[in-house]
């Protein structure tokens, strides 16, 4: 009988390995290990089911699959300039972020936190209609009337008010450019109570 | 002591930061240029009129479009975001292609039209979801005191291109006006008198050269009335 020799035996184990893991059991498996690490290293900022509490972290439960998964790859490879996010996904397998931007699509977001609702009806404006006088399109074209995103296209609804604020200055300022140009251009014309409006309004939307 | 001022002030001015350089469009040869050739066809526009255009999928795509030019296509006529609805297919595929370019300035638009948010395809296909649309009759009209005058310079000077109905000519990229909002038609018909639109057809420019600001308002006026049979 031939003797396999250590590589091939490795090679042969890893073969029988993925054959055991296909279809459902892979999905169940990837879910699995994406909740391990959400648990592991995303949940003490993020929540342990992606409705963070702390309004400078964003709550993810429910964000779009596509939105979440180019947010990781862009921490990772440094497009997108974060100083907590960018050494944590430099950790991530490209297998780890397709599971994790699964599980937090997956999980049930809980309303979110209004600070000002004197400003939700001039938020509210903006958003559906956006301010021909300044060129800014309404947000909702992209974002969806009720805040869902789809796609590219970031969920906003429930999102925390300080955390859509610093990223709409960070875009306004030039220092968040991954992703869209769109959202520069959009901030730099958006005046400071706009901003806090429509952030207010986003944080209203279930 | 002047001079190191005003190096300093200089260096100021270069060393701030450009915030809008991530979004600032780029300049490409237009009508001011010797040569000019109006229409050379590039690389990107050439993938768009290549494509098999699929309007369902231009739907999805023209979102990024709608939050200004709203889900009807007929744009706003105050703001003087041009309608189009209906508008040929080649004419989208053109004006917007010019805008990536820079040939046509729309520093407003650029951010939305880059190849960053759509690409050369979903353009196609957004331009064939757009002609579909119906023409909305709502459209802004000017105040109506002088379209008798409006009329003459039209068929004098438009009509041989953009048709008798304003209907243009889709093969040969020539817009359609009927329907446009008036001060959109005001500004782009004056912008393309003073060469500001630059993109514009030489022979337009030509045509335009002797009009005066009452002139341009009157064959604005008359185009924004003009409607073309089974597009509304």
């Amino acid at each position: 009988m031939p003797v396999l020799k250590p590589r091939m035996l490795a090679a042969v184990v890893c073969f029988a390995g993925t054959l055991a893991s296909a279809g459902t059991v892979q999905a169940a498996d990837d879910a699995a290990k994406a909740a391990g690490i959400a648990n592991e290293i995303c949940a003490g900022c993020h929540g342990v089911d992606g409705n963070s509490v702390a309004p400078t972290f964003p709550r993810l439960a429910g964000q779009q699959k596509v939105y979440l998964l180019r947010e990781l790859k862009d921490f990772k490879s440094g497009k997108h300039v974060d100083e907590v996010m960018n050494p944590i996904a430099s950790r991530l397998s490209d297998e780890d972020m397709v599971n994790l931007a699964a599980f937090y699509a997956a999980q049930k977001s809980t309303p979110g936190i209004v600070t000002n609702p004197a400003l939700l009806p001039l938020g509210k404006a903006l958003y559906m209609n956006g301010n021909a006088k300044s060129d800014i399109p309404a947000c909702s074209s992209c974002h969806e009337e009720d805040g869902s995103g789809g796609g590219k296209f970031p969920r906003v609804a429930g999102q925390h008010v300080e955390y859509t604020l610093n990223e709409l200055r960070l875009y306004a300022t030039g220092k968040r450019t991954n992703g869209a140009r769109v959202m520069q251009a959009v901030a730099e014309r958006m005046s400071e109570e706009e901003t806090r409006a429509v952030a207010e309004y986003m944080a209203s939307m279930p | 002591m002047k001079h190191t001022l005003l190096a300093l002030c200089l260096s100021t001015l270069i060393a701030q930061p450009a915030v809008a350089e991530f979004h600032n469009q780029p300049h490409a040869a237009g009508i001011e240029t010797y040569g000019y050739q109006w229409n050379t066809p590039d690389q990107d526009m050439n993938r768009a009129l290549a494509h098999p255009a699929d309007a369902k999928k231009g739907e999805a795509a023209y979102k990024i479009c709608k939050g200004c030019h709203k889900a009807d296509g007929s744009g706003l006529a105050d703001a003087d975001y041009p309608q189009l609805a209906g508008q040929h297919a080649s004419v989208i595929i053109k004006q917007i292609m010019d805008i990536r370019a820079g040939r046509r300035d729309n520093p407003r638009m650029y951010p939305f039209s880059g190849d960053w948010i759509v690409s050369a395809e979903e353009i196609a296909d957004i331009a064939a979801y757009l002609n579909a649309l119906p023409t909305p009759g709502s459209n802004g009209k000017g105040n109506g005191y002088n379209l008798a005058h409006g009329k003459a310079l039209y068929e004098k000077d438009c009509a041989t291109c953009h048709g008798k109905s304003g209907e243009g000519d889709a093969g040969k990229f020539i817009p359609m006006v009927a329907g446009q909002h008036f001060i959109y038609l005001k500004r782009e018909t004056r912008e393309s008198r003073d060469q500001g639109r630059r993109n514009a057809s030489p022979e337009m420019v030509k045509a335009l050269k002797s009009y005066t600001d009452a002139d341009v308002e009157a064959v604005s006026d008359y185009m924004a009335r003009l409607s073309v049979a089974g597009k509304r």
